[in-house]
């Protein structure tokens, strides 16, 4: 009977009970993990400690690596705005911007809907609201204390609401239903339950709208004379979805609704572009430069078949701080007391990757994939990706660079030669070793950064 | 308070421990189950919380996601096997071999669930048919190595 009494386990559910609320409600919890296992990594610094400090690492990979970035930065720049109406390029020179956090919630679709740029909005003082990406319409930047960004002030970092934003403004634009054939709609943010993240609206000949049997029509901006739409005409939108009815034997297709799913999946976006006055100066300062980066020593750890390392560096690290080895990704950190960090290798890693990949083809535009490793082994990466069906196509030989991933995760970290797996066309096939023995390395600092 | 010391001495480094046995190309084993058998048969029940703590911190050395959730993926399995320790009470061969295939295969399930709950996937979150049957074959003998040693030693229930 004395077991009987006993076996309802108060303290062990208790602890269950407590990490629920860790897992639900972090903030208070993480420095009390840092402390914990910064306390259980102190054998394995000790130890560490014992095997030595490694030799410097070698300048001639880093400089190659940097030429890399620097071939990244030039293709983002030629194709940030290739595509633009015309009429908007005479009068507007294009600013290139970085995107630091993806985020915002009930955004149509269910997707992500507000970016953050590493631009304030004192910066785009001077700017079009309207941002863009080759060709593409993606959102607007609000006023500071405005609809959609009340708590921002001037000095802080800009947000951008992109299209399915529930406060985005609706676009007049055009569906190409055929080479001369155009419905003339009003697109604006779907309801966070539908199938695509923005919806028409409006349309002026309901009944072509009721007769579409087809879907994936582009869809583009239209300028109209005195609108207060957001955008002008020439964007890019996205394709239509169709819900409703297809046709039958005995029965026309009837359309109930027409969706809109724009080229960029909002996960993927690191680049944007803004529009500035033709003529003005950039104000604050040129954001694109290096990352600023702290030295620190990697150690793999036992069974580092998983890439995991035990990383020892003089100040404390961020979490999801980018580890570099001769400026090559090695993983990401998890910062620990005491300045150590648990390194996981990019091949080990299982975390959703904003990507970047520069094809070899020197006039092919660089391709913002979404996606996470699934599978690696010794040298070789596989990372399922997620892209819309427009990008899917162009993935081909490249180099992947980070896309935007946190603040200290910045894009443009070079990984590895990539390439589509053959066996599987939503794969790539990424070069990226796995991190061994003890070595030198940096990780970024997220400096600056909201 | 000598064995809670020894305990959060040794006990975070079991995990690193299994991936120097496995580089020394012996086959590898889940050490999370180890732990998962320990506690739901063998250890004190009112330590039970701190030593899982222990152990989740050793998995957490090794696995991407955080140390709640390595409690959990850790403490479900042994909350599920502690009340029929009334039953399986003692170093029972057959049902601890059992018991070890199951959590082995128990593990990297909740790895993936609460990956995928909590937004913090990771590598364990994989089963390997290998390391179930090695788990399940060695589970047992280092039960019975673990239970003479310290810490694991101090905390036995003598009940």
């Amino acid at each position: 009977m004395a077991k009987h009494s006993t076996a309802f386990p108060v303290g062990l559910y208790g602890a269950l009970l407590l990490a629920l609320c860790a897992l639900t409600i972090p903030a208070p919890f993480a420095p009390v993990e840092r402390a914990l296992l910064g306390g259980a990594a102190l054998v394995g610094r000790f130890v560490a400690g014992l095997v030595g400090t490694p030799v410097a690492a070698n300048t001639t990979p880093a400089a190659a690596a940097a030429q890399r970035v620097a071939a990244l930065h030039a293709r983002l720049d030629r194709h940030g705005a290739a595509g633009a109406p015309a009429g908007l390029v005479a009068r507007f020179d294009p600013a290139p911007c970085t995107v630091v956090v993806v985020g915002g919630r009930g955004g149509g679709g269910g997707e992500p809907c507000e970016l953050r740029l590493d631009r304030t909005y004192a910066e785009l003082a001077d700017c079009l609201p309207i941002v863009t990406q080759g060709d593409r319409y993606l959102g607007h930047v609000p006023q500071p204390g405005g609809p959609g960004a009340q708590d921002d002030a001037l000095g802080d970092f800009a947000r951008v609401l992109l299209a399915n934003h529930p406060l985005a403004r609706s676009v007049h634009a055009d569906v190409e239903v055929d080479a001369a054939a155009r419905l003339r709609v009003v697109v604006g943010p779907a309801s966070a339950a539908d199938p695509a993240p923005l919806r028409v609206d409006l349309w002026d000949d309901p009944y072509q709208a009721a007769r579409l049997d087809r879907a994936f029509l582009p869809v583009r901006t239209r300028d109209v004379p005195g609108s207060a739409s957001a955008a002008p005409g020439g964007f890019r939108v996205g394709t239509t979805r169709i819900w409703g009815y297809p046709r039958t034997e005995r029965s026309e297709a009837l359309t109930l609704g027409v969706y809109v799913t724009p080229d960029a999946l909002p996960q993927a976006l690191s680049h944007v572009v803004v529009w500035r006055q033709r003529g003005a100066e950039a104000s604050g300062p040129e954001r694109r430069r290096a990352p600023t980066t702290r030295p620190g020593i990697a150690h793999a750890l036992p069974g580092a078949a998983h890439g995991r390392c035990l990383l020892v560096a003089d100040e404390n690290l961020a979490d999801g701080a980018a580890v570099l080895q001769d400026g090559r990704l090695l993983g990401v950190a998890k910062g620990l007391a005491g300045g150590a960090a648990l390194l996981t290798g990019f091949g080990a890693s299982r975390q959703p990757w904003n990507l970047i990949l520069l094809p070899d083809d020197p006039a092919a535009a660089p391709v913002e994939l979404h996606g996470a490793v699934v599978h690696s082994t010794g040298e070789r990466v596989w990372v399922r990706c997620r892209a819309r069906a427009t990008t899917q196509a162009t993935i081909g030989p490249g180099q992947l660079f980070t896309g935007s991933n946190g603040p200290a995760c910045p894009p443009g970290l070079w990984i590895g030669a990539a390439a589509a797996d053959p066996g599987d066309f939503d794969q790539i096939v990424v070069e990226s070793p796995a991190p061994a023995g003890a070595c030198a390395v940096h990780w970024c600092e997220a400096e600056g950064l909201p | 308070m000598i064995r809670w010391v020894w305990w959060f001495l040794i006990a975070p480094q079991a995990h690193l421990l299994a991936g120097l046995w496995r580089d020394l190309g012996l086959p590898g084993f889940d050490m999370g189950v180890v732990w998962c058998l320990f506690l739901a048969f063998f250890a004190q029940r009112t330590a039970t919380p701190w030593l899982l703590l222990g152990a989740a911190l050793s998995r957490a050395l090794v696995d991407e996601s955080s140390l709640p959730v390595q409690a959990l993926v850790l403490g479900i399995p042994v909350a599920v096997l502690l009340p029929l320790r009334t039953f399986f009470f003692g170093q029972r061969w057959l049902w601890l071999t059992l018991a070890a295939a199951g959590c082995a295969v128990a593990l990297p399930r909740l790895s993936a669930w609460f990956g995928a709950w909590f937004a913090q996937p990771s590598a364990s979150a994989q089963t390997d048919v290998a390391t179930v049957l090695w788990t399940a074959a060695l589970a047992a003998p280092l039960l019975a190595l673990l239970r003479r040693l310290p810490p694991c030693r101090g905390f036995e229930d003598a009940t």
